[in-house]
Order: C-alpha cells, then sequence, then structure tokens
C-alpha cells in the first residue's frame, strides 16, 4: 500500500502580510495625523484630524478647505457631517 | 427628540417654513411628528407670483425631509432652557 | 487652554459651541452663521441672529480658478431651525 497522506495541518496557514490592517485600523492609526478629507462634492479639507465617530462625522484642527486646489477657507476647528465624506486620507506616514 | 420637543411647545404660533424647493409657506403651525413632519394652518406663500398654484391653498402637510429652515418666533424660544435640554441630551447620548 | 483636550467624539466641538457665533455650510451653495442654542444627533440645528449667505454659481462652472461665483445675497433671520440633512460643516468660532 501506499503512503497514508500525512495528517492536515492542525494550525491554518498565517494570514499573508497586510500591510495596513483593516479600515478600522486605518482609522485608528490616523488620529491625531494631517489628512486630507475629500467630499462627495470634491471639496478637500486638510488638517489634523480630532475624531471620529460611526458616522464618518469628523472634527479637524487647522482646517484648510481647497477647491480645485485653492485654498477657499479656514478653520481653527471643523465639524463636518459624515454623509459627505467620500475619503479619509493619510497625509503623512502612519 | 430635543428638536420635537421644540416644536410641540410652538404649536398655534407663526411660522414659516423654507423648503428645499425654494417655496416659502409662513403659517400657523398646527401639529408636528417625530420625524418633523409638519401641519401648517392659515398658510400664505411668499411669492405668490412664481407659485401660483398655491394660492387656493389654505393648509397643509409638510414632509419634514423636504424642510431646509424653519424660521421660528423668538420670543417663544427659551435659549438658555434650549441649551440646558442640549446639554442634557448629549450627556445621555454619550453614556449610553 | 488647548480646546481639543476635551474632545473625544465629533459631536463634542459642536456641544463647546453652544452658545457661541458658529459657521455653518450648508448644501446648496449656502452659508449661516448664527450662535448656537441646540442640536442632536442628526446635526438639526436651531441657531438666532442668523445670517445667510447664499452664493449663485455660474452654471459654467468649469475653469481651473472655479471661481463660478455670479451672484451673492444675505439675509437675516432672527431665530432659525436647520434640517440637519443640508449640514456639511460646523465651525466654532476661531480661538486661536
Amino acid at each position: 500500500m501506499g503512503d497514508t497522506p500525512p495528517p492536515p495541518e492542525a494550525t491554518p496557514p498565517p494570514p499573508p502580510p497586510v500591510t495596513s490592517g483593516s479600515p478600522t485600523d486605518f482609522l485608528k492609526n490616523v488620529v491625531g495625523k494631517r489628512v486630507v478629507v475629500r467630499l462627495t462634492s470634491g471639496v478637500d479639507y486638510r488638517g489634523v484630524l480630532s475624531c471620529l465617530d460611526g458616522y464618518m462625522n469628523i472634527a479637524l484642527e487647522q482646517t484648510e478647505e481647497h477647491v480645485n486646489g485653492i485654498v477657499t477657507n479656514r478653520y481653527g476647528d471643523a465639524f463636518i457631517r459624515g454623509n459627505n465624506v467620500l475619503y479619509i486620507s493619510a497625509a503623512e506616514p502612519l | 427628540m430635543l428638536i420635537f420637543s421644540v416644536f410641540k411647545t410652538l404649536t398655534d404660533q407663526r411660522v414659516t417654513v423654507e423648503l428645499k424647493n425654494d417655496l416659502s409657506i409662513t403659517g400657523t403651525l398646527k401639529s408636528v411628528d417625530q420625524f418633523l413632519n409638519i401641519r401648517l394652518d392659515a398658510i400664505e406663500v411668499s411669492d405668490q407670483a412664481r407659485h401660483p398654484h398655491m394660492m387656493a391653498v389654505k393648509n397643509c402637510f409638510i414632509r419634514g425631509s423636504v424642510v431646509r429652515y424653519v424660521q421660528l418666533p423668538a420670543e417663544h424660544v427659551d435659549t438658555q432652557l434650549l441649551e440646558d435640554a442640549t446639554r442634557r441630551e448629549a450627556a445621555s447620548q454619550t453614556k449610553r | 487652554m488647548d480646546t481639543s483636550a476635551g474632545i473625544q467624539e465629533p459631536f463634542d466641538l459642536i456641544r463647546l459651541s453652544l452658545s457661541e457665533r458658529v459657521f455653518v455650510k450648508l448644501r446648496g451653495d449656502r452659508e449661516l452663521t448664527g450662535i448656537l442654542h441646540a442640536y442632536d444627533g442628526h446635526m438639526n440645528l436651531i441657531l438666532s441672529e442668523v445670517e445667510e449667505t447664499i452664493m449663485l454659481v455660474d452654471g459654467a462652472d468649469s475653469g481651473p480658478s472655479g471661481q463660478g461665483i455670479v451672484n451673492v445675497t444675505k439675509r437675516k433671520m432672527e431665530m432659525l431651525f436647520v434640517r440637519g440633512d443640508g449640514v456639511i460643516l460646523v465651525s466654532p468660532p476661531s480661538r486661536t
């Protein structure tokens, strides 16, 4: 008789290395960092991410509003209602 | 819930509801519900010429979602009370 | 005094602005400033001493400068409810 195949490994193979983790991990890591928030309207807000909640409501500090690459407004603090958010992008290394 | 309560205290007052389609309707606030749907009586439309079809309308029900603003009678709004109630609601939301 | 110290969630920023003049950016190229008296989780707002700015934007809003604003109109309102679904951004008074 031929060799019986070895029993299957008890432990699954480790997951492939992920560079950035889950979206939640990203959001956790990016708090306190400089970010770009793009709204669905195409307007960008650049500032320091103070915090955010599950609706993607966002509090930003030292915020610049960019429309077509031009600074159109500055806010010390800004609350952005989450439904307007298209994405949040890190603007400095995490 | 807080804003709903505010509107309830303003029943029978004159308010101006501005809709997202720019129609402005002034009327007596008869009732409001949890969705901030609004019933108005004795209504007047600000720009009659632009909305002639509203001339015959005396009362209406406005779906909350089409409202942009409601102008309130300032003398019937206790701002200090509002701020305290807002802080209380905010505190109970975060504890949740 | 670092105002950001006590902020754990975005709504804290709004709570700390109660009874202060805030700037509100709305859909439809509208902006408001007013004194904040109440808000809720939908960002429904109640403001007093409101000044609204409406930017009438040119349809041909294609140039790289992007400033297609043709006309700006302003109006004042004593006490105003603002429905939250139109809110894009709220900024407290700058305290730098």
